[in-house]
Parts: C-alpha cells; structure tokens; sequence
C-alpha cells in the first residue's frame, strides 16, 4: 500500500513530468512540462505542502481542526473565532447557499449517518426525519469573525470545496514558482497551470458515467479550470434504482436527472462548485448554468448531452 | 421521489450572509457570481508580483569581490578591487532586515590631462561604504527605510531613503514611490576649498506590470536636485554649476522563454540634466538555462551621451600646448564622464547553484568608451579610448 506522504515521479517526455500522490482520500497528479526536473520538484514540493496544509486544517477527521473545533461546539453558548482564510472559505460557502437556493449546504454531511455507500444501505423515511432539521445553513449564527453552529448534533463540513481550494492553491503555489506549463489534478477536478510548452491546450478526458474505464468526450484547457461531479462517484443500486452520494439537503435524497455534469470555470473551486450546484438542481441544471455564465458537459440520465463552450470532443458511445 | 422545494430556504438568506459581503462578492460583471466568488477566494490565483512587497522569506548571506581596471593606450590607469558582504535576515514574520558593507581599495597612476577621472588623480585611496534597509510588509504593501554611510580620505557621505510598495488587488501590478535625501562633505586634501558640502533630494516613482504570463514591463521616472560643490579640486580649470537637476525615465522588459527557463532582459534609460546631458542607454541580456546547476547571461550595453554644456575638448593645439578652455567661461570641465561619447560593454555572467543551500556567480565585463561611437557622430575629439575589464566572483549562502 502506497504510504500516504509518498510522491511517485515519472518522467513522460524530456521534459515532462508527472507526481502522483495521495491527498484529500483521493489519488492526485501534477503534470507539468519544464526544463529542470529539481526546479519543477523544488515547486511541486511547496504545491503539496500547500495541499497538505489546506487537508490538515479542514479536515473533519483530525480533532483539533477548525472545522472539527466548530462541530464540537454546536449547540454551545460560546461561539468559535475563526482566522482569515477560514472565514472567507465560510463566506465563500454561504454565498454559494444562497446562489444555489439553498441547494449547496455544508451541514448536510450529517445525511451521511443513515445513507452508507459501503454498506449500500438505504436511508429510511423515519430515519431521515430525525435528521433533516439538522441540515439547515439558517442555523448557522456568523458575524464574519465567530461561528456558532445553533443546534446540537450539527456538523459543517467543507468537503464540497475543500479539494478544488487545493487545487486552486497548488496551481498557483506553482506558478509562483516559475512553472507555467502544467495542470494540476486532483481526484477528477483540475486546474490548469498553463498550456502545454507548444502553447496546445491539454486535453483532458471525461470519465464514461457508465463504463468504468472509459472516457465519454475530451475537453481541452489550456487555462483555468474544469471539474466534473457525477452519479458514478460513489453510488449503489438496489431494485433498479440508482442511489447515488449527491444528496438533497431538503429530501436527504439522492438526485437523479444528470450521470454528470462537467464544468469549465477560471478556477476550480468554482468550477467544482458550478457541477454540484448543477446536478443538484437536477431539471434546472442548465438555466442555472447558462445564468452562470460557465462551459458545461452534462450528460442525462437519459445519455443526452448538454454542452456549451467546452472545447470537447466526443467520443463514441455516450 | 425527489421534490425541489424551492419555498422553505431562501428565508434565512439575507440573515446568514451580510448583504454587504454579497454584493461584494457578486459585484464582477461579466462572471457568474459563483465564480466571482471563487476568485474572491485567497491564493487561488498566481501573484507574481506579491514576491515583491513580501518580506525575506530566508536569510541570506553573500560575499562578492568586484575588481576594476581601465587603461588607455600604453597606460593603466586605475585599479580597484572592492569586496562587499551583504547580509538579509527575515526578522519576525513581517519583518526584514538588509545591510551591505563594501570596501573599496583605489590605486592608480597620475592620470593623463586629457582624460581625467577625478578620483584616480588621488593616489592610494580607500573607501568604506555601508548601507542599512529594515522593511515593514503588509498584505499589500511594504515599506522601507534606509540609510548609507560612505567615508575616504577626503569624502564624506550619508543618505536616507524611503519607499513605498503597493500592490493591487489581482497583485499583477505593482507601484513604488521614493524619496531620499543625500549630504555629501567634501575636504580636498590639497585644499582647494576647506570644506564644501553638496545636498541633493530625490524622487522616484515606479509601475510594474506583469503583463502576461511570461512578461513583465517597468517603467520608472526618477527626479533628483543636488545643490552644492560639483568641482573637481584637483583640477584648476574645473569650474561647474552648483546646482544639478537630473532625470531618468526607464523602461524595463523581462520576457521568460517557456518551459526551457530562459530569459530576455532589455531595458531603455534616458537621462538629462542640468550640465546639458542628454543620454541613452540600451540593456540586453539574455540568461540561458544550461542545466539544473548552470545558468550562462551574456549581455551587450551601448551608451550614448552629448557633453556637458560647459565641457572643453582636450585638444592640444600646436601653439598653445596643453588644452585650455575658449574665452573666459563661467564653467568649464575636461572631465572626459561629461563628453560626448558612446560606449559599449560586453559581458557574460555565470550562476552555479551547488545546492539548494550554495550559489556562486562569475561576471566578466568589458568596457570600450570612444568620442566616435557617439550615436549619429559629432562625439568629442581629442579623447584616448577608454578600456575597463571589471570581473565579480561572489558566492551564497541561504539559511
């Protein structure tokens, strides 16, 4: 088993160079052209420093990060202080609840109690019942500075963002650094550094919702960024239906209108929030999108596509 | 059955966020306020220019050794060798610190009339410099205060600066503004004057702009007003103004070639003053990325000046011999520096990182200074060519 701190380097080209390492539960790579292999490793290291930093202050696994610190107090009198970058990610994350009506929710992660991937087991009415009053951004008590979450046994989580922040960082930790040739991608959500030394945009594949280990089109970037949310990420189905981990806040159940939705966006936490918002809005999706202003690639249940402004090239199956 | 219940949320909206903050947040045009609110995010967007108004982020150590030596025809004339320690420390978190102490040990021969440099009539000299800058970074902005101090045998001077850089908001574009005041004491050793004294005020300002990805412009405008002694002491018939303004507009371009970590670096000076200088000079440097240890910058400099208003040709006439100024001027100086010449510097320089801890770095230069190579002619006659050699060995250390 690959050790968690481990950095894999493959040389692709005279200067190419792929890392691949493990962060934020997910399998990450950063691709980049550049001359001098110690200086784009020299960057690379300050990038996943950065990546490292982000998962260990928003993690909701370590008991003493903010967000676990903030978990602990709900329900308590005495509201939790928070540091600059964490309140512009809080701010961040209220705006998008608002601009998705009330769609994106970070205390919804609680729904996660009663459905279980792993165990492929569905939620009950009863159960969820119990739950739902829980997940509700309006209980959020926040002046800017302190955070109180209102009622006992709620939770934040910023795993809606928290990986596209990264890698939005990392990319730009690297161009900081001198590289302009590369992307960064993390778990499927991407950012690009710059385009390709030949100034050709990268093409990047978009997972086949529906064949595990194929692509169903081809997006190129040579900036910004793209990120896809799909109902193949973590799912089970039972009786023919498809249970999958996008979840509604209000239902606490699973949508069902998109297999995914891929968007192209100037940074990835944006476009990585644009795809969730967009399968959650399940039959508006696309209004959505075109008032967003974004490139899409969305692709419905029904294997229809939807696309704008995407550099895409499809390929056979869909 | 899912069920977009589109009643029971929006409610609390306004009570969660300040309107305030989301109208900031949703103020770009032509985004998706999604992603306006993304980029209003810290650090998900590059700031090249934000190096600039950050503190040291590691001490550094560095010691070079400078060594001059020019010549005219069949005759050496000045040597020096100047060594300098310079030493940057990050103190605190916002905080850095910044000194540098050269020493500089003059010889040279009895200089030829006609092409004077007035230090090199003084034989033997030494001088210590030392400059001092602590600087204060914020977020957006630093600001800098420094001091100078430079002592020799007959020269005595002391300076104070201070600067302001701000950044904006996107940080690809960053301002500077300076101020800096200079006295300078003179007490030539032969007496001429007992002791005179020289003040002079400067003003910059500076724009830098990272224009695309791999370019970076700079424009600066310097203004500086001396009032005081400008002679030369030694020299008898060397009689100038006691008031100089001069200005400088530079324009600066740094290109990066792409992935093979090459650079082009030109720049462009104009420069006039009140002595009726009006110079050019043009800067070309391009810095080849050998490998992970070696980079190799050659680069080419050509000046081109006219002379001072008041500036003599050193022209021997056969009746009257030495040269002498016409009439009976006000002013007047033979100093070749206020000629009309063009000159031209041809140099390489080498980087070696040893490792992430050691550099070192090798510059040779060569200096060819002619009254013909003036731009478009007319350049003063009568005047030798000029050679200088200067070579620079130094080496770092970060910690």
């Amino acid at each position: 088993m690959k050790h968690d701190d481990e950095v894999v380097t493959q040389q692709l080209s005279a200067q190419e160079w792929l890392f691949s390492f493990r962060a934020m539960a997910s399998p990450c790579e950063i691709r980049l052209e550049h001359a001098a292999r110690s200086a784009a490793a020299a960057a690379v290291d300050l990038a996943i420093c950065e990546v490292r930093r982000i998962e260990k202050k928003y993690s909701r696994y370590l008991h003493d990060s903010i967000v676990s610190r903030i978990n602990a107090g709900a329900g308590q009198q005495e509201p939790i202080r928070v540091d600059d970058e964490t309140a512009q990610l809080i701010d961040f994350a209220l705006a998008l609840h608002h601009e998705s009506g009330g769609l994106f929710d970070i205390t919804s992660g609680v729904l996660r109690r009663v459905w279980d991937f792993k165990q492929e087991k569905v939620a009950t009415q009863t159960e969820l019942e119990a739950l739902l009053p829980l997940v509700d951004s309006s209980l959020i008590e926040w002046d800017g500075q302190r955070f109180r979450l209102a009622e006992r046994g709620m939770e934040i989580d910023f795993g809606g963002f928290g990986k596209e922040y990264a890698a939005d960082r990392a990319a730009a930790t690297l161009q900081s650094n001198g590289i302009v040739h590369g992307f960064v991608n993390f778990g499927g959500d991407l950012r690009a550094v710059g385009p390709r030394v030949s100034g050709d945009p990268w093409s990047i594949g978009i997972q086949h919702p529906r064949e595990t280990n194929g692509t169903i089109a081809a997006i190129e970037i040579a900036e910004g960024a793209l990120a896809t949310s799909g109902d193949y990420e973590r799912f089970f189905e039972r009786d023919g239906m498809r249970y999958c981990h996008l979840l509604n806040p209000r239902s606490g159940q699973p949508v069902r209108h998109w297999q995914s939705i891929s968007v192209v966006a100037p940074v990835c936490t944006a476009a990585g929030a644009l795809a969730t918002i967009a399968m959650l809005k399940e039959i508006d999706a696309v209004d959505f999108l075109e008032q967003q202003q974004c490139g899409y690639l969305a692709i419905r249940n029904d294997g229809e596509r939807f696309s704008k402004n995407v550099a895409a090239t499809s390929n056979s199956g869909g | 059955m899912v069920v977009t219940d589109r009643e029971h949320h929006s409610a609390h909206d306004a009570a969660s966020v300040p309107p305030d903050r989301l109208a900031r947040r949703t103020a770009f045009s032509g985004l998706g306020s999604i992603t306006a609110a993304a980029l209003a995010l810290p650090g998900v967007i590059a700031s090249v220019a934000s190096a600039q108004v950050a503190p040291l982020e590691e001490g550094v150590v560095a010691l070079k050794v400078h060594a001059y030596e020019d010549r005219q025809p069949g005759l050496t004339r000045i040597r020096a060798i100047s060594p300098s320690l310079y030493i940057g420390v990050p103190v605190a978190s916002a905080w850095s610190f910044e000194a540098t102490i050269t020493h500089d040990d003059v010889s040279g021969a009895t200089p030829r009339w006609h092409s004077a440099i007035s230090s090199a009539s003084k034989m033997g000299d030494h001088r210590t410099a030392t400059t001092a800058t602590v600087t204060r970074s914020f977020e957006r902005w630093s600001i800098a205060a420094g001091g100078a101090y430079s002592s020799e045998q007959d020269y005595r001077s002391r300076a104070g600066s201070l600067e302001l850089r701000v950044a904006s908001e996107d940080n690809n574009r960053t301002w500077s503004f300076a101020v800096a005041h200079t006295d300078d004491d003179i007490f030539p050793t032969n007496r001429a004057v007992r002791r005179a004294t020289r003040r002079t005020d400067e003003f910059g300002v500076g724009v830098t702009q990272n224009w695309t990805k791999s370019d970076v412009v700079q424009l600066s405008i310097t203004h500086a007003q001396g009032r005081g002694y400008y002679n030369d002491p030694y020299k008898i018939l060397d009689i100038r103004p006691s008031e100089r303004d001069q200005s400088t507009v530079s324009v600066r371009w740094n290109h990066s070639m792409g992935a093979s970590g090459d650079a082009l670096r030109t720049s462009w000076r104009f420069y006039r003053d009140t002595f009726g200088i009006r110079a050019h000079t043009l800067d070309l440097a391009y810095a080849k990325f050998v490998n992970d240890q070696w980079t190799f910058t050659p680069s080419v400099r050509y000046h081109t000046q006219s002379a001072a208003d008041f500036y003599y040709d050193p022209v021997y006439d056969a009746q009257i011999g030495e040269p002498f100024p016409v009439g009976n001027p006000t002013f007047s100086s033979p100093d070749h520096r206020l000629s009309a010449f063009g000159a031209l510097t041809l140099g390489a320089r080498a980087d070696w990182r040893i490792d992430s801890r050691w550099s070192a770095d090798f510059k040779l230069e060569f200096y060819e200074q002619r009254g013909a190579w003036r731009l478009g002619g007319g350049g003063s006659p009568g005047l030798a060519p000029l050679k200088a050699t200067i070579a620079q060995i130094g080496i770092t250390r970060r910690f």
